[in-house]
């Protein structure tokens, strides 16, 4: 009994661990070579020798995270911008009708909230708000069903399908509205006013570390809620499927897919709200930057 | 929680979402929907100016028909009175023309009792002379009666 009880530590433990390691390809110092990770790739046999994930060091790619990202965001703006291309001026379409509610919507936040001159902000509040969104919708698929057609469609092993759950992704874009931050708050104060307010104006260096930390936060907070909502999935798949690993009780399905369903239902609302915390964060940041006080 | 190169990766890709919605996504669909907002603008400007047209074309054609009605009953009025005066003419012509016919019947009738008269009296002298010469025919002469005879006929 307690022998089985550690098999079935060791199985979850091994299956959370499943899903949360991406797919690797990067520089294994053992290896002196460019390569898979580990045991992600079914395909080449005889990797045994390979790093693992952990063994690599910085210069490696998350290919699945590149991967998602990109095909979405080739959706999503594909899709806006063949709509605006076939927009016209007369009576609009349902798709044009919903392209323009969209940029509606997210033009009055940033005539709202941005008080500045600068066109790049309507633009990067558009473009971060859709990819964020895009990527966060991710979560609402079945959290095995990625790990499904990997293994047995393509050989991949490990395939994470959202973009968000790696600490990257939101990193990145948090770094460039850091870097657009900076930028304009030069702009706008000098190079000498914008340190003098960092370090000296008016409690020293705290407003330096708030500066850091409130960019890191911009990242972490998605990571952190997309990431939680992930494993609150995975906890679920877990619990009940593993009840219903014995065939006599596989009437566990009903509840496991009732909470499931009811933490998705629960969870569109945290994909939209993140992606609008973050544009209306960038937004406020921005125009606290381009504006003189 | 691994921090590694795909954040470069990452990093590319957002600046190149960001200027692709820059470049093609945003500026199109503001223009669009600025376009739109001062047609519709334009559209509700010209409908009220219409609508402005449209009054002044009422007051203008309810001044035209007042107008014309008022022009209208004049020409009864008119017409009215002329209707009248011809028939107050046409009377006045008739009643003269009835006494013209009057005085000239009368003077056909009195030139002709004159005839009747002149042949009367013509007649009667003859008998008169026929009666007289019968009776006196063995002894009167009639050219010594002829001067009593006439003075006579003029008598009658």
């Amino acid at each position: 009994m307690a022998k089985e009880n550690t098999q079935n530590l060791i199985e979850t433990s091994d299956y959370i661990g499943h899903h949360l390691v991406n797919l690797t390809f990067g520089w294994c110092e053992k290896t002196s070579s460019w390569g898979f990770a580990n045991h992600q790739q079914e395909l080449f046999k005889g990797l045994d020798s390979a790093c693992k994930v952990s063994e690599m060091g910085f210069w490696s790619f998350h290919l699945d995270t590149i991967f998602m990202s990109i095909l979405l965001g080739a959706v999503v703006f594909g899709f806006f911008g063949l709509v605006n291309r076939a927009a016209k001026k007369g009576v609009p379409g349902k798709l044009q009708n919903f392209a323009e509610f969209v940029h509606e919507f997210i033009a009055s936040a940033v005539n709202s909230g941005y008080h500045g001159t600068s066109k790049i902000v309507g633009p990067l509040a558009f473009a971060s708000c859709l990819w964020i969104i895009s990527w966060n919708l991710m979560d609402l698929l079945p959290v095995e069903m990625a790990s499904f057609f990997g293994h047995f469609g393509g050989g991949f092993n490990y395939f994470k399908i959202l973009p968000t759950a790696d600490l990257n992704a939101p990193l990145a874009l948090a770094i460039v509205v850091m870097i657009l931050v900076t930028y304009y708050s030069v702009k706008t104060h000098g190079a000498g006013g914008f340190l003098k307010e960092l370090f000296i104006v008016p409690l020293g260096p705290l407003e330096f570390i708030s500066y850091v930390s409130k960019h890191v936060a911009l990242a972490l907070r998605l990571y952190g809620n997309l990431f939680a909502g992930e494993m609150i999935f995975i906890l679920i798949a877990i619990m009940f499927g593993q009840f219903a690993m014995s065939f006599s009780q596989t009437l566990w399905f009903l509840p496991g897919l009732i909470l499931n369903l009811s933490w998705a239902l629960f969870h569109i609302l945290i994909v939209a709200l993140q992606a609008y915390i973050f544009m209306m964060l960038t937004i406020a940041y921005l125009n606290l930057a381009s504006t003189k006080h | 929680m691994n921090i590694n190169a795909t954040f470069f990766a990452e990093l590319l890709a957002f600046c190149i979402f960001v200027f692709i919605t820059y470049r093609y996504i945003w500026p199109s669909m503001e223009n669009l929907l600025e376009d739109r907002r001062k047609e519709i603008s334009d559209g509700l400007e010209a409908a009220s100016q219409s609508q402005r047209k449209l009054e002044e074309a009422n007051k203008e054609s309810a001044t035209i028909l007042d107008g014309a009605k008022a022009e209208a009953s004049s020409l009864i009025n008119q017409a009215n009175s002329r209707a009248d005066q011809i028939v107050d003419e046409a009377k006045e012509q008739a009643v003269e023309e009835a006494k013209k016919i009057k005085l000239s019947a009368e003077a056909d009738i009195e030139q002709s009792a004159n005839k009747a008269k002149d042949g009367l009296r013509d007649e009667v002298a003859a008998l008169v002379i026929a009666g007289a010469q019968k009776i006196l025919d063995k002894e009167i002469n009639a050219k010594a009666n002829k001067d009593i005879i006439d003075s006579l006929i003029k008598k009658i």
